[in-house]
Formats: C-alpha cells, sequence, structure tokens
C-alpha cells in the first residue's frame, strides 16, 4: 500500500530531478509539481495548518489547494508557494512552513488542545485585556504562531508589464477552449488564448473520461489543434498564464510565469503581467471539485478524487495503489476504472446514493471486479497518526465498520469555476440538479462554454459552442467525441456527515486553509451571524488564500441547513480579485528603486557631490541639504555656520528647483489679477512682488514672486514641489472659466537655473561676476530685475531675497549654470562666500519671519490669518478666492494666526509641533481634554540671536502679542514658558532689505 | 481600469487622465453679491448620484485638454464625450441604455450577485 508509477503517462518526461524538502534530498521527474514529486516519494505530510497546526498533506492537485502551501528557499526565499502548482528543477529547494522546531514536531500543535479558545471571533473575544498586554503579549505570539511562510528579505523585482488589444479572449485551454479556437482559426477576429498550464489540453488530460474526439485519441487531438492554432495567424497562445481578475469594460489581467520547471535567470524577468484589452470574453475555465467535512478531513492522506486521478494522468504517479474512494456523485467512476485499469484495487468505495442514483453499470462493475462498496454509507471519519491509518464508514444508522488504507479520495460535487464570471459582475443562478451556482446573465461581453456554464456532458459541448458562439462570423465545425462510461452526474446532497467525538483532537473541517470547523459555522450563527458575509468576516471561513475553491460552496450548504433556507436564498459572498495571489512584484512592475520615481538633479548637483553636500528630497528633487565643512560636522553645526557667514559676508543657494512660469499673451495682465490676490495693473514694469494663489475655498495654495515683463508676459515663481500643480490650475482655468482669455501659459522650471546669493557682500560679488551691469540701489532697487546677455546667453537678474538680507536671485540657462556658479566662487571667495542648502534657507527665513507654504499653512490658512492683508488687491473686482476671505467662518478673530514665540529662559529649545497652551504643567493622568491654542510650526535655534526662535499658528495670536504661554515639551508634564512675539525677530524695519 | 476616448487624442487608458469632478457648475460671475450659502454651495457642495453623473476630465499626460463625459457611476462607463461649450446631452436620452452591476437596486448598493 504505497504509491506507485504509472508508466503509461505520457505526459511526464522519464528525466530525474532531484530536490530537496525540509533539508532532505528526493528524485522526482522532469515536469513534476513538489506536490506530485513528494506523492511519488511516499512523503506525506507536508505541512502545518494555519492556526491548530495539525499536520496536512496534499489535497489537491491544483491552484486550489487549500494545504500544501511551502517557502522556496533558493528563489528570494519567495513564501506561499503552492506545492500543487510549482514545478520541481534540478536543485531546488523547499522547505515547509508554519511549524517548529520541525514538521514532524511542531510545538504550536498544542494549539490544537487548546481551540476551545479558537473557535470562531476568537480574536474578538479572548484577549480583550488586560490594558497593554495585546500589544506587548498577544499580538506577537499569535503573529509569531499564527501565519504563513516568512516573506523574503533581500529581493529585487524583475517582471515586466505587458499590453494586449485583442478581439477575443478565450480563457481556458481545455475542451471548451480549443473547440472554440478551432472554430475561430483564420477568422476576421484577433484571438488570445490564455492557459494557466504548461500545455493545452485542462481536463482531457486530467482524467480518462474522453476516449476519442474524431476517432483520434484525445492528446493526438489536442496536438492537432494546437499545430492548426500556430500555423493560424489571428490566434496566439499564451501559456503559464493565470487570469487573476476580470475588470470593468472588458479589461483582463493575466500573470504569466516565466520560469515555470527551471531555475530563476537572474538577467531575465520572472513574471509577466499582461493586460488585456478586448471586445469579447470566452470564459472556458471549467471547474472545481468540492470536499465533503467529516471527522478528521483533513488528515495527511484525503485527497479530493479528482485530483488523486490528475495526478495518475498528468504526472504518472498513483498516490496510493489501494485507497478508499467516497461520492456522492458519478464523477468519481473515471477514478475506479484507471485505479482497475492500472491493476490496482480500490480497498472500499463508500457512496451516499441509493442504487437507483449509482446506476446498475457501476454497481455490476464493482461486483465484478470484487471491489467491496456500501451504498447508502457515507464516511464517519478517519484516524491515524500524521497520515490516514484507518478510516470509518457508517453503512447503516447505528453500524460503522472500519476499512484500513492510507488514502480516502473524495468528491462531494464539481463547481462550475464562476469566479471570474463574477467578477465580471454577471449574475448567476443555483442549479438544483448540479447542486451549484451557474453563470445566468453576464453583465459585459462574456460567453461561458463548458464546464463554467453547468454543462458537465462532453458530447453536448460541440452543440453548445456552436449555438454560443453562432452571433460571430465563424464557421460551424463537428466534432465525434467518444466516452468512457456514462455521462450521468446524479449527485446528491451531502455537506457533511454526523461523526461521534472521540476526543478533543476531532474536528471536521470546512475549511482547511484557515482552521474554520463545521462547529465553528454552528456557533457563529447561533451568536447572530446569520448573513453570508457577516459570517465569512467573523469566522475567516473562506478567507485563507486558496479563497475557499474546494470549500465555500460547502458552507453556504452548511448554513442553508441550520437557517433552514434555500442555499439560494442565503447567497453567496462577493468574489473579487485575484483569482489566485499573485506577488506585489508582479503588480510592481518596473516600477521599483531608482524606477520607481524619477530623480530630478539640478546642474550644480555634480559640484554639490563635491562639496559634501548632503541631500533632501522635495518633491522629485534632490536639494542639497547641507554642505559639511569637514567630515565629522554635524547638521545643527553646519547649519549654523552656514546661517551666521550669509548674515556676516555673503551665502548661496543652488534654487534651480524653484518652479517658474511663462505667462504671455493679450490677456495676461488680467489673468494675473484673477489668479493671484496681488493687484498687478499698476506694476511698473520690470519689476517683481511677492505673490499669493488661493483656493476657492480662500485658503492658501502657493506663493512666489512675480515679475512685470509688461502687461503682457508675466514670469511667476513657485514652490519647487508646487509648480506642476499651479500650471495645471491655470491651464485649467484658462480652459474652463474663461476660454475668452487670450493667454498662454508655459513651464520654464527646466529652462532656467536659479542660484539665490545674499549677504550684505553679495553686491559687491554679483557687481565682479557681471561686471557690466550697474548693481548700485538707486539703479537696480529692491523688487526689480534686469535682462542682459552675459556669456553669449541671456541671463535675469532680479534683486529678491528670502533671508531678509541683502540679495540677488541669477536665472540663467541651464548648460551654462555650472560655469557661472563657479565663477561666483571665484569672485566671492575673497568674501568668504559660503554655499548653503535647504535648512539654512529655512533657518534665515524664519529669522526674518516669513513663512514656508506647506509649513506654517496646511490647506486651512488664509492670507488674513498670516497678517497678509497688505497683498490683497481689496479694489479688484474679483480673484480666485475673494469672496471667501469674507465668509462667516474665515472673518472670525479667534482663528489660528501667525505668532512668533520665544521661550522666556533663553537656554531652552522648542520643538516643532508641539503644542501651545495655557497651563504650566500637564496633568500627570489627562482624564479632560486640555485646552489648546495652537501648534508650532517652525522652530530654530538662531545663530544670530544665540537662542530659540520659533513660529506658530495660535487660536487668536494677534491678540495675545506680549502675553505669556506655555508649550509642551518632548520630556515630562512640566511645559516651557513661553513669550508671544512678532514673527519678524531680524531687521524688522526691512534696512538691510533695502540698502 | 476605464478606457475614455479623448476627443481630441482618442481612446486611452484612464491611467492618463485625472477626474475634475462634476461638471457644469459655473463660476459665480458676481460674487461679491451672492450670500455666504449661496457661494458656500459653489465652492463646497457637489452632486455625487448613482447612475448618470455628468463631469469633467482633463487629459493630464496626454494633450492636456479638459473635456466633458457623461458616465454611469454605478458602472464606470461613459456614456458620452464631448467637447466644453457644447452642449449636454440630455439625461432622458441614457435612460434606457443604463444598467447596474449584479442586478444591484438603481438606488443605494449591494451585492446581490444571486438572481432571486
Amino acid at each position: 500500500m504505497s504509491a506507485a508509477d504509472n508508466k503509461q503517462s505520457s505526459y511526464i518526461s522519464d528525466k530525474e530531478v532531484s530536490f530537496k524538502f525540509d533539508g532532505k534530498k528526493y528524485v522526482g521527474y522532469e515536469g513534476d509539481t513538489i506536490a506530485s514529486a513528494l506523492l511519488r516519494n511516499n512523503v506525506k505530510l507536508v505541512a502545518r495548518s494555519f492556526k491548530y497546526h495539525r499536520p496536512r498533506g496534499i489535497y489537491t492537485c491544483g491552484i486550489e489547494e487549500p494545504n500544501g502551501i511551502v517557502q522556496i528557499l533558493n528563489e528570494h526565499n519567495e513564501p506561499n508557494t503552492r506545492a500543487t502548482v510549482k514545478k520541481i528543477y534540478e536543485g531546488i529547494r523547499v522547505s515547509s512552513q508554519n511549524r517548529w522546531p520541525s514538521l514532524n514536531i511542531d510545538i504550536g500543535s498544542i494549539n490544537n488542545l487548546l481551540s476551545p479558545m479558537f473557535s470562531a471571533g476568537f480574536y474578538y473575544k479572548t484577549f480583550m485585556g488586560p490594558k497593554g498586554f495585546w500589544k506587548r503579549i498577544y499580538e506577537p505570539v499569535i503573529r509569531r504562531t499564527a501565519g504563513l511562510g516568512k516573506p523574503p528579505k533581500e529581493f529585487r523585482s524583475k517582471s515586466i508589464h505587458q499590453n494586449h488589444n485583442a478581439d477575443i479572449v478565450i480563457v481556458g485551454g481545455g475542451l471548451s477552449g480549443l473547440i472554440a479556437a478551432r472554430k475561430l482559426i483564420d477568422t476576421q477576429y484577433d484571438v488570445l488564448i490564455l492557459e494557466q498550464d504548461s500545455f493545452l489540453g485542462g481536463v482531457l488530460r486530467n482524467l480518462n473520461k474522453v476516449k476519442k474526439i474524431n476517432n483520434k485519441k484525445p492528446i493526438e487531438w489536442i496536438k492537432e489543434t494546437e499545430k492548426l492554432i500556430n500555423a493560424s495567424k489571428n490566434i496566439k497562445i499564451l501559456k503559464n498564464s493565470l487570469v487573476t481578475s476580470y475588470n470593468f469594460t472588458n479589461h483582463l489581467i493575466a500573470l504569466e510565469d516565466k520560469c515555470v520547471g527551471k531555475k530563476i535567470d537572474k538577467n531575465k524577468p520572472e513574471l509577466t503581467l499582461h493586460k488585456i484589452r478586448t471586445t469579447h470574453t470566452i470564459l472556458a475555465n471549467g471547474h472545481i471539485e468540492r470536499f465533503i467535512s467529516f471527522r478528521n478531513n483533513d488528515l495527511p492522506g484525503v485527497m479530493l478524487a479528482s485530483s488523486f486521478e490528475k495526478y495518475i494522468y498528468r504526472y504518472g504517479v498513483v498516490p496510493e495503489t489501494n485507497p478508499v474512494i467516497f461520492t456522492n456523485n458519478s464523477s468519481t467512476g473515471t477514478l475506479l476504472k484507471s485505479l482497475v485499469d492500472l491493476g490496482h484495487k480500490p480497498a472500499a468505495y463508500v457512496d451516499a446514493r441509493n442504487k437507483n442514483k449509482i446506476g446498475s453499470k457501476l454497481l455490476k462493475y464493482l461486483e465484478k471486479n470484487n471491489i467491496p462498496f456500501y451504498i447508502n454509507s457515507e464516511v464517519e471519519g478517519c484516524d491515524g497518526n500524521k497520515k490516514v491509518k484507518t478510516i470509518s464508514i457508517r453503512i447503516s444508522r447505528n453500524k460503522t465498520i472500519k476499512v484500513k488504507s492510507s488514502m480516502l479520495c473524495i468528491s462531494g460535487g464539481l463547481n462550475p469555476d464562476i469566479h471570474l464570471f463574477t467578477q465580471s459582475k454577471g449574475l448567476v443562478k443555483w442549479d438544483d440538479k448540479l447542486l451549484a451556482f451557474k453563470p445566468d446573465v453576464p453583465f459585459q461581453n462574456t460567453i461561458t462554454l463548458g464546464s463554467v456554464s453547468g454543462n458537465y456532458n462532453y458530447e453536448k459541448t460541440i452543440e453548445e459552442i456552436n449555438n454560443k458562439l453562432s452571433f460571430l462570423k465563424a464557421k460551424n465545425i463537428k466534432l465525434n467525441i467518444e466516452l468512457n462510461g456514462s455521462n450521468n452526474f446524479n449527485i446528491q446532497e451531502l455537506w457533511e456527515t454526523k461523526h461521534e467525538k472521540k476526543s478533543n483532537w476531532s474536528k471536521s473541517f470546512i475549511d482547511l486553509h484557515n482552521d474554520v470547523t463545521t462547529k465553528d459555522l454552528k456557533q457563529a450563527v447561533k451568536e447572530g451571524f446569520d448573513r453570508i458575509e457577516h459570517l465569512k468576516r467573523f469566522t475567516t471561513n473562506s478567507m485563507g488564500t486558496d479563497q475557499g475553491k474546494i470549500s465555500s460552496i460547502n458552507s453556504l450548504g452548511i448554513v442553508s441547513k441550520i437557517l433552514k433556507k434555500k442555499i439560494s436564498e442565503v447567497g453567496t459572498t462577493t468574489y473579487r480579485p485575484p483569482y489566485a495571489p499573485l506577488s506585489f512584484s508582479a503588480i510592481a512592475g518596473r516600477n521599483t528603486y531608482e524606477f520607481y520615481d524619477p530623480e530630478r538633479k539640478t546642474p550644480i548637483h555634480n559640484w554639490h557631490i563635491d562639496n559634501k553636500a548632503v541631500f533632501e528630497d522635495v518633491g522629485q528633487w534632490k536639494r542639497p541639504w547641507y554642505f559639511k565643512k569637514f567630515e565629522m560636522e554635524s547638521m545643527h553645526l553646519a547649519v549654523q555656520r552656514e546661517s551666521e557667514q550669509t548674515r556676516k559676508t555673503a551665502g548661496i543657494l543652488d534654487g534651480s528647483t524653484l518652479g517658474k512660469i511663462e505667462i504671455k499673451g493679450k490677456d495676461a495682465l488680467e489673468f494675473m489679477n484673477l489668479m493671484y490676490t496681488n493687484a498687478f495693473t499698476k506694476m511698473k514694469p520690470m519689476t517683481s512682488r511677492y505673490a499669493l494663489m488661493l483656493g476657492e475655498d480662500g485658503m492658501i495654495k502657493d506663493d512666489g514672486i512675480v515679475c512685470k515683463f509688461n502687461d503682457k508676459h508675466f514670469i511667476v515663481t513657485t514652490t519647487s514641489g508646487g509648480a506642476p500643480k499651479v500650471l495645471a490650475d491655470m491651464e485649467e482655468y484658462l480652459q474652463t472659466e474663461w476660454p475668452h482669455l487670450q493667454v498662454y501659459v508655459n513651464s520654464i522650471t527646466e529652462q532656467f537655473s536659479t542660484f539665490n546669493i545674499s549677504g550684505p557682500k553679495s553686491r559687491d560679488i554679483v557687481s565682479k561676476v557681471f561686471t557690466d551691469v550697474d548693481f548700485s540701489n538707486e539703479n537696480f532697487p529692491f523688487m526689480t530685475f534686469k535682462v542682459f546677455d552675459y556669456m553669449d546667453t541671456e541671463v535675469r537678474v532680479m534683486r529678491a531675497s528670502f533671508t531678509g538680507e541683502l540679495g540677488y536671485e541669477i536665472y540663467i540657462t541651464p548648460n551654462k549654470a555650472l560655469e557661472l556658479w563657479k565663477k561666483i566662487f571665484h569672485f566671492g571667495k575673497a568674501y568668504d562666500l559660503v554655499p548653503y542648502g535647504t535648512e539654512t534657507m529655512h533657518l534665515l527665513r524664519a529669522e526674518k519671519g516669513y513663512v514656508v507654504i506647506g509649513q506654517e499653512t496646511d490647506g486651512t490658512v488664509t492670507p488674513l490669518d498670516l497678517n497678509f492683508n497688505w497683498m490683497i488687491g481689496k479694489k479688484k473686482k474679483d480673484f480666485i478666492g475673494k469672496r471667501s476671505l469674507t465668509r462667516s467662518d474665515t472673518s472670525r478673530d479667534d482663528r489660528k494666526q501667525l505668532v512668533g514665540i520665544i521661550p522666556l529662559d533663553k537656554s531652552e529649545f522648542i520643538e516643532e509641533g508641539q503644542h501651545v497652551v495655557e497651563c504650566e504643567r500637564l496633568p500627570k493622568r489627562i482624564t479632560t481634554p486640555v485646552e489648546y491654542l495652537g501648534h508650532v510650526s517652525s522652530s530654530y535655534h538662531s545663530p544670530n540671536l544665540n537662542h530659540c526662535i520659533a513660529m506658530a499658528m495660535i487660536k487668536g495670536g494677534n491678540k495675545l502679542m506680549g502675553s505669556k504661554l506655555f508649550v509642551s515639551s518632548t520630556y515630562g508634564t512640566k511645559n516651557i514658558p513661553v513669550e508671544v512675539v512678532s514673527p519678524v525677530f531680524i531687521d524688522p524695519e526691512n534696512k538691510r532689505l533695502v540698502s | 481600469m476605464i478606457l475614455i476616448n479623448c476627443p481630441y487624442c482618442g481612446e486611452r487608458d484612464q491611467s492618463e487622465f485625472s477626474s475634475g469632478g462634476e461638471a457644469h457648475v459655473a463660476r459665480p460671475e458676481n460674487s461679491d453679491h451672492l450670500n455666504d450659502k449661496d457661494w458656500g454651495q459653489y465652492v463646497f457642495y457637489r452632486d455625487n448620484p448613482k447612475g448618470i453623473f455628468y463631469e469633467r476630465w482633463v487629459h493630464t499626460h496626454g494633450c492636456r485638454k479638459w473635456f466633458n463625459a457623461v458616465r454611469n457611476t454605478s458602472t464606470d462607463e461613459i456614456l458620452k464625450i464631448y467637447k466644453l461649450g457644447e452642449n449636454p446631452p440630455s439625461k432622458e436620452s441614457f435612460s434606457n441604455t443604463l444598467k447596474t452591476p449584479s442586478g444591484e437596486p438603481k438606488v443605494g448598493s449591494g451585492n446581490f450577485t444571486v438572481k432571486k
């Protein structure tokens, strides 16, 4: 009584392949899956279950597998791989999951005896207290013992995406799919066939039910069909491609495994995600067998009957020569015959049906071959240590007999695989004859063919396909299918057999993957979860990685019996994509690491690197954060040094990332007046102005400097991150609200590099660089700009400042930028010109009380809240957000307003993001909310004042000037006493700015 | 992922587009004369119907043009696409073609995948 080879199988090669499972070496054949190779080696125990750590074996022969989930050690430690799908190759290393210390002795199986604790919804009930235990004890322990494989540590996805446009997509290359394809050969349609296996044929390769097709052996007919398809110009076959989702507008996603049965090539993509658009979808994806619940129906050795047969034909392995067969329908007839034909004899045949339903033909066959059979009987349960040893068969109400065998093949009926059909939003209907849901009304252009449509009669398949595809311009074909045995299905309803409780260890499972028992279902219904969607979530039934493919209909059957309702009234849960698990790397495709998001670098980038810049990400931009003077210099020291030097002599910032938009056209002035709060009509040409852009809700969206060449030509700068949005908003208003305005907007961010030089010596430096330009205060006053030729290109220099010092912004074409930058340093050396980064920029602007959009503001701040009343063109008839500034909410005087704060004890430091409160101390235990006035938005240690300066947004801040408040700290309950002051800490008279 | 037929470029993947919300909400011209409630209605309130919805789209990663679309929000089916300034098609012209997925009711939601 052990496994045997089926030498007649022509589908597997005889080339030997060695592999390792849990460190032990085994030999299989090329073409074997991990599961078939283990069965060949009589390995029954392959996994431990999710919750109770019960021993588990291979249950199925395909994607529906709930038990045999393994980790592939040599493929980035890939977890949760289906042993029934993954093909072996020389040297593959496989390990079992969720067990410790070993698969054979698993400490976690203690959970099985504690199972009363882990019943349905246990995590909602059991681990309630004491406080803090969940996070520190329960969760870590549960995470360790319950679960799946370990995630890969180092991993780089090499999967790719591919797009397809087809007229017709055929999902499944089995009998129906191939017939449909043959009809479409050399027609006008572009056809794509998607097959999950590495070969065509599907059901024809699984069992010996079909004897001949057009007087040919099935395998020959498959080969002939494939040849015809390959010779045609309009049909393409994608093998190893599993359709995982079927979305709106006939959009399908299929995942192709490029490395089936071979080692991963590190230089080639492992997976291809096919994105397919089609006009018509033909679903010919077949059916999946379901199981029956009985006592210990999870023991290694229990297997679905059709899967058992699949192993015989596809992989040439008979997992057990003398199994017991338990069924409630006629589909197991072919397995019976296959075993007999191979010279093996089933230990027993158990059928829940009566004589009439079974049919005299089969009964005679059983008698003739001397196979013990029991009709009107059921399997009560099975026993054994980590594998099936004896099977208890209830042959009448009170009589149970025992049969010895190491395997039990069960069939509880066939479910049309409606997963994709319902994903496409088609309606399904309960069929009382098949005892299964089958497709009813499609929602999209979907046609179902063969067993997925509920047609299990192979002889009628050709008629069905000719009928359903008659709307296409395709030829009618004739096909003569000869069967082995009868075509009856004759199923009888049976979801669960009555079992005697033998011990705490006895369980009757409804979901093998998530360890849900039939008892859990009953308990959940008792607790009020009588809606199937609630029940599913409460018990986690059919929520495993197999999505209950072999068991979810059974749970409906059991629940319908408890509720005394029809299954059609109970309904199904919703089928959602993906059909089977797919790795995140497939979804990510090439969009990983450096390809995830582009990096934008300024023309000065390499110079920054050479000068020890530390970079900060601003949007997609890499900006220098600060420059290290020597290797060990800390950020704090660097920023203090840069700030001090800038105020002392001069500093320079690479501002190339600043967004720049050019606005031109007859109506440019009117457009600018509408987009920004400021008034631009009276503004003189060749001057600039700090401007604000609002949303219609009156909140500040962006700021920048507007340069006016003339009424028909403006350039605006935006924040580094805000440029795309500002441009898009301008385009939107121009197209949708003011199409009558003749205005053109264009991004010139990357057409100009920008340097901000500031400090008392900046005039001396720029005068030496641009010797032809008069930089005197009279001829180049604050907020004006000049355009001139320099180095054979056009240079624009604007006198503006974001530091409060005398400063200039220099704009030049990027390919001359580095040269100019170096030139500035050449002349700047005499003045100790220092390069500074964004952190110093922030510090310097805070000293001057300048705000940063996105730091002081957060989308709830109006210009009035920042005391920017002077920037609002009140006489203008309209601008975006104008009306909102007088809404009852925006004109409240207790809104959060911008203030400066300084600690009373100058040695203390205030942290950004801390709360501003009125109380000196926070209570040790907070029982009622502490009244909160606002938050600290910016805080720095000012090297020029030698104490902490901070900006805060606090309620009614304008009225609180000079008052004493407190700011919470990161340590303890004692708050820091502070004084509310003006946010301008340095040079409030603007003497430096206009000097 | 739906396909959108840009009136300037043709059918493209949804990922190239951005939605601009409800269409035909004109910006009030004399906002100074509006009371808070009416102005608030323009700024903050938009329809969110199940069924026919007139909305604005922009071909962000394409021609960057704005246009209007009529979409059945319960199926994501785009019933009509028309350029800015063109007259919107009447609601009645779609009532015959309007459907809901999985036998869902016309109002409200639900997962009624089984035909009763």
